[in-house]
């Protein structure tokens, strides 16, 4: 079963939330953790995870070069680039590497064969063994390269071959490729949301995908008593998917200050994930 | 002539569209001509910020494959170009489209020998412009739920604050980026002159603003930081962090009641003074 922790914004909880999820789960269930978020991956911080046992360079995408002796200047693949990559240099072209998606179609346009495409390393996948008990799967993507829809894919299948009952999946903020890579495929997701309208809006973007992949979901609210009205407002919209509440608590700050997964603290917000991870359970029929 | 400056920081929820809007709303105030542009263009929220409706917009299209079966012989040539592998062919069979893959790129369109290839026009982004008061005007980009490259709707949205700028002979262009690292953020910082790291005093904050800091200075951005929630966590992590990079911590904004009240009703101007 694979359970994937979504948001749409950034920073409302979920690799706060993932993290004690998958101690919860790891008590009952063999379990393989995943961190998603390759351009920001912080699943491990939360873990207490500063070192990994195996990091391997992966490559999940080419990038263009043409070669100006060859150029001729005609301008195709200037014209053709959706991503915007080819720049005007005089009456020569070159690929911007930042831009560069590798899609191939400069190459498959240029009438001189110029345009060569290489191989980057454009990303990572370590593996840590955790002091609780279950391995960490967590993607990078680095600085400057594109893919990370791809590098996400590719940690996944690592993530498989590693023998599991679940699957937990830390997405990153937003609704783009590397969240869509996230959410496809899995068997129920868990969304955060907290009682602000960007929050709000921003869970209904996360639905709009969710709802695509008919993915069954439940949604928790993060920072409840921030504004306890709009949360009582959201969690009646809500409806029977709603799973419950977490305090605002400067001592989850405190947490990861020390690289602790909250769920080993003493704030209050211990038992109401706990509570939540209940009904998760329920909810997923696990 | 525009300045051009970017409100970013790698990690989510940091206060990234918080200081990009209240410095539009200092600006503005200031008697300065200001386009707030939010490129956060997955889950667009400065206008949420500014207590703003997205009125009507421009909409951004592009063209996508669509399988002509008449004319397809089953070579599977667009199936091995492509490299999102959204089509799908089995010897002797017309390949299958997998359209939620697929980036819109074209070549499979170009490759395919009978033209079986054709293509529709469609929606993959929306763009607003909304008049906040006198001196500020924000444009905001909305991706359509479903499009996974989200850097061209950028790139669109980008090139319309560029002539809107213009047009109203803007001081200042402010740029609200999304998180990460990734080509939606990339669309947004180019031709940026400064970038503004917003982070928080966690261990969080302080890794993916180093990983936006090596994005910035491979794309020659100068940078400085700005410490949301500064008296929240421990800003050493972030102190030690900005020496390792050698950029400076420029703005402090302590965690406020005020602050998160005037979020959560979309009245940020009444806490400029923050900043």
């Amino acid at each position: 079963m694979n359970i994937v922790v979504a948001s749409g914004k950034g920073g409302t909880g979920k690799s706060m939330l993932a993290s004690s999820l998958s101690l919860l789960f790891s008590q009952n269930w063999r379990i393989v953790a995943c961190d998603c978020d390759v351009d920001a991956p912080n699943l491990g911080l939360w873990l207490g995870v500063t070192t990994y046992d195996s990091v391997e360079q992966i490559s999940t995408s080419e990038k263009a070069r043409i070669n100006p002796e060859k150029c001729i200047g005609c301008g195709k693949c200037y014209e053709n680039c959706f991503f915007g990559a080819i720049e005007r240099i005089d009456s020569k072209f070159k690929v911007n590497p930042l831009l560069c998606e590798g899609c191939g179609v400069c190459k498959l346009l240029c009438p001189v064969e110029a345009i060569e495409l290489t191989p980057v390393m454009n990303g990572e996948i370590r593996v840590k063994e955790t002091r609780w008990g279950f391995p960490l799967v967590s993607g990078r993507l680095k600085p400057g390269e594109t893919g990370s829809g791809k590098i996400v894919q590719e940690l996944r299948r690592r993530a498989e071959k590693i023998n599991h009952e679940i699957m937990i999946l830390d997405a990153a903020a937003g609704i783009g490729c590397p969240v869509i890579a996230s959410v496809m495929g899995c068997d129920y997701a868990v969304l955060v949301t907290e009682p602000t309208p960007s929050a709000l809006s921003d869970l209904q973007r996360i639905l709009e995908i969710v709802n695509h992949f008919n993915i069954p979901y439940g949604i928790i609210l993060n920072k409840w008593d921030i504004n306890p009205k709009a949360s009582d407002e959201i969690a009646k919209w809500s409806g029977d998917r709603f799973l419950g509440r977490i305090s605002y608590d400067r001592e989850v700050v405190n947490s990861i200050v020390n690289l602790t997964p909250v769920i080993l603290s003493e704030s209050k917000v211990k038992d109401e994930i706990k509570e939540i991870f209940n009904r998760i359970c329920e909810s997923a029929s696990l | 002539m525009t300045h051009i400056v970017a409100s970013t920081g790698g990690k989510g929820g940091t206060g990234k569209s918080t200081f990009a809007v209240l410095l539009a709303l200092k600006l503005s105030s200031q008697g300065r001509r200001v386009l707030l542009c939010d490129c956060d263009v997955e889950c667009p929220n400065d206008h949420l910020l500014l207590g703003k409706e997205l009125g009507e917009y421009k909409p951004i299209y592009r063209d996508f494959p669509k399988l002509n079966p008449q004319k397809c012989i089953s070579c599977g040539s667009c199936s091995k170009v492509c490299r999102e592998n959204a089509i799908f062919w089995v010897k002797g069979k017309p390949p299958i489209i997998f359209e939620d893959l697929c980036s819109g790129c074209g070549a499979c369109w170009i490759i395919c020998p009978k033209k079986a290839i054709e293509t529709k026009k469609k929606l993959i982004g929306r763009i607003f412009e909304t008049r906040v008061n006198e001196n500020l005007w924000l444009l905001t980009g909305l991706s359509e739920p479903g499009i996974t490259e989200t850097g061209p709707v950028v790139k669109e949205v980008k090139k319309r604050a560029l002539k809107v700028a213009e047009k109203i002979n803007a001081e200042f262009l402010i740029v609200d980026t999304a998180p990460g690292t990734h080509c939606n953020v990339i669309q947004a910082l180019l031709d940026c002159e400064r970038a503004y790291i917003v982070t928080e005093p966690t261990p969080l904050g302080a890794h993916d603003a180093a990983l936006i800091l090596e994005l910035l200075s491979l794309m020659k951005v100068p940078s400085e930081i700005v410490l949301n929630r500064s008296d929240v966590g421990d800003s050493s992590v972030i102190e030690k962090m900005a020496e390792e990079y050698n950029v400076e911590i420029t703005i402090r904004i302590p965690y406020s009641e005020r602050l998160l009240r005037a979020y959560s009703e979309g009245r940020l101007e009444r806490v400029v003074d923050l900043i």
